[in-house]
């Protein structure tokens, strides 16, 4: 993205997903979480941290903030002043939403994190310089930053030999978040392409996904009409660019599907099923 | 005449021509280029000088592609079917020299290795970076198979990356193979479908 092409396209670029996006879209991958099925067992973090060469940074970083968890189980309960096990624990697993109008990109010096043509919100680690302007600007806090070497300590021989080799291993300096699982996504297309076919729905598992004993997590591309995730979108009347604060209001169980931070329009490409109680 | 298919790599064309023949080709070339214009592919451009690799058995490319016309596929059997091209199993190698040149001196290196039930130790030689996600097998699709460009003279095609194999004994990098050689076909080639978004490579 040179200063020429942001100057000459600065208006195209920041079109919002009711305008059609600012691109050519080839796919645009989202997904479905059923709130009500997730049991918060934390399956999908654990296989997240398998798939993407998550490093684990031990309890006093942890401590500090500085885990590393692309997929991390956020526990809420339901009413604070009871005892447990009263409270009503409820969960919500919270990654990267691959927002349509995503607040980090813009603020990336060196365009390490941009739109990529799939609708999912890009992460170069060799561009990345560090700045981590995106971290700052992101509402859900899902960036994680490599304030150390972790792969240094992360993975004691002979545990290296699991690391998934279709991902890089990050070093110092460079920010990383959920990438929808890039490359299962790419491997799955690049099967497509040598087979002359279009990619089906159902093809692309990411491990979050894969590893749900409840299925609770459902994968695919909203450009597809007759994918799960389209179906599931819309039957909750859940849609890209639209603003929808006020269908909670209807009090309708049926619909329980909602986006978080939808009110920020940033157009998160994840869909809650939940249904909402309070009023925003 | 399937001129067309020819145009792949014109650059390489004049190269081996002598200057007489050139005037001939570059009379067929441009007579052809109207009608094949579509079937045009710029290869990249940018030459690198590699250090040699010591390999365990000095391989000679030139034998088997210059003088014996083997196609590159044959040994390099993956390249159309997976991301890598593969070093071809011992095996493969056996299956002719059980009987071809068995009184050469390599030709008996590679025996015992294969009595022994040992892999030969080859090098690699063309490496991208871990970080790279490049496949073999989708390059190959486009530039070969989808255009109908005539398999048996793929090594034109590989000459792109790997330099003109069938002039090197033991396999020399002579294509830089960085970030920019491959962005600049990527960008020249734009109409055959070479994506330019920083994802399809990067990972
Ligand atoms: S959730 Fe945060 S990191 Fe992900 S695209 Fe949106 S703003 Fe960027
Ligand atoms: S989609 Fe992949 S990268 Fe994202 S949370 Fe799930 S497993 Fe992790």
């Amino acid at each position: 993205m040179s200063l020429d092409n942001i100057l000459n396209h600065w208006s195209d670029y920041r079109k919002g997903s009711e305008e059609g996006g600012h691109h050519d879209y080839e796919h645009r991958w989202a997904m479905a979480i059923n709130l009500d099925l997730c049991i918060g067992c934390n399956a999908c973090s654990t296989a997240c941290y398998a798939e993407n060469n998550l490093a684990v940074v031990g309890k006093e970083r942890f401590e500090k903030g500085q885990a590393m968890h692309w997929m991390r189980i956020e526990r809420y309960w339901d009413q604070q002043e009871l005892e447990h096990p009263e409270q009503g624990a409820s969960f919500l697993p919270m990654m990267c939403q691959q927002c349509g109008a995503a607040t980090c990109e813009p603020v990336c010096p060196v365009a390490a994190t941009y739109h990529t043509p799939d609708g999912l919100n890009a992460q170069v680690y060799n561009r990345c310089i560090g700045s981590r302007y995106c971290s700052n600007n992101c509402p859900f806090r899902v960036r994680y930053f490599n304030f150390y070497s972790y792969y240094e300590s992360a993975w004691p021989e002979p545990m290296e030999q699991q690391l998934n080799p279709d991902i890089s291993v990050r070093d110092k300096g460079v920010m990383e978040k959920c990438t929808f699982c890039v490359q299962r996504i790419r491997t799955v297309k690049d099967k497509a392409f040598m087979e002359d076919r279009p990619v089906q729905d159902g093809e692309v598992v990411p491990a979050c996904a894969q590893a749900c004993p409840t299925s609770a997590i459902v994968f695919g591309d909203t450009m597809d009409e007759g994918s799960m995730v389209s179906k599931l979108w819309k039957k909750h009347q859940v849609e890209r660019g639209v603003y929808q604060k006020t269908r909670h209001a209807k009090k309708n169980a049926d619909l329980r599907g909602y986006r978080i931070f939808e009110d920020l329009n940033v157009d998160p490409s994840v869909m809650y099923l939940e249904r909402v109680r309070e009023d925003i | 005449m399937a001129v067309k298919n020819r145009l792949i790599n014109p650059g390489a064309g004049f190269a081996r021509a002598g200057f007489a023949g050139m005037l001939f080709l570059a009379m067929l070339l441009v007579s052809s280029m109207a009608m094949a214009a579509k079937y045009d592919v710029v290869p990249p451009s940018g030459t690198h000088k590699g250090e040699d690799v010591p390999q365990p058995i000095e391989f000679p490319h030139n034998t088997h592609v210059k003088d014996n016309g083997i196609n590159c596929m044959y040994c390099h059997t993956y390249a159309r079917r997976s991301k890598v091209a593969g070093i071809p199993p011992t095996s493969k190698c056996m299956g002719c020299h059980k009987v071809i040149a068995t009184d050469k001196p390599r030709i008996q290196q590679l025996t015992k290795y294969w009595e022994d039930k040992e892999p030969p130790p080859w090098k690699k030689v063309h490496d991208v970076p871990d970080f790279v996600h490049f496949t073999h097998e989708k390059h190959l699709k486009t530039l070969v198979f989808d255009r109908e460009f005539p398999v048996e003279d793929v090594k034109e095609v590989c000459a792109f990356c790997h330099g003109e194999l069938e002039n090197m004994t033991v396999a020399n990098k002579v294509k830089p193979l960085n970030m920019g050689f491959c962005v600049n076909c990527h960008i020249k080639n734009k109409d055959l479908g070479a994506p330019g978004d920083c994802w399809k490579c990067h990972k």
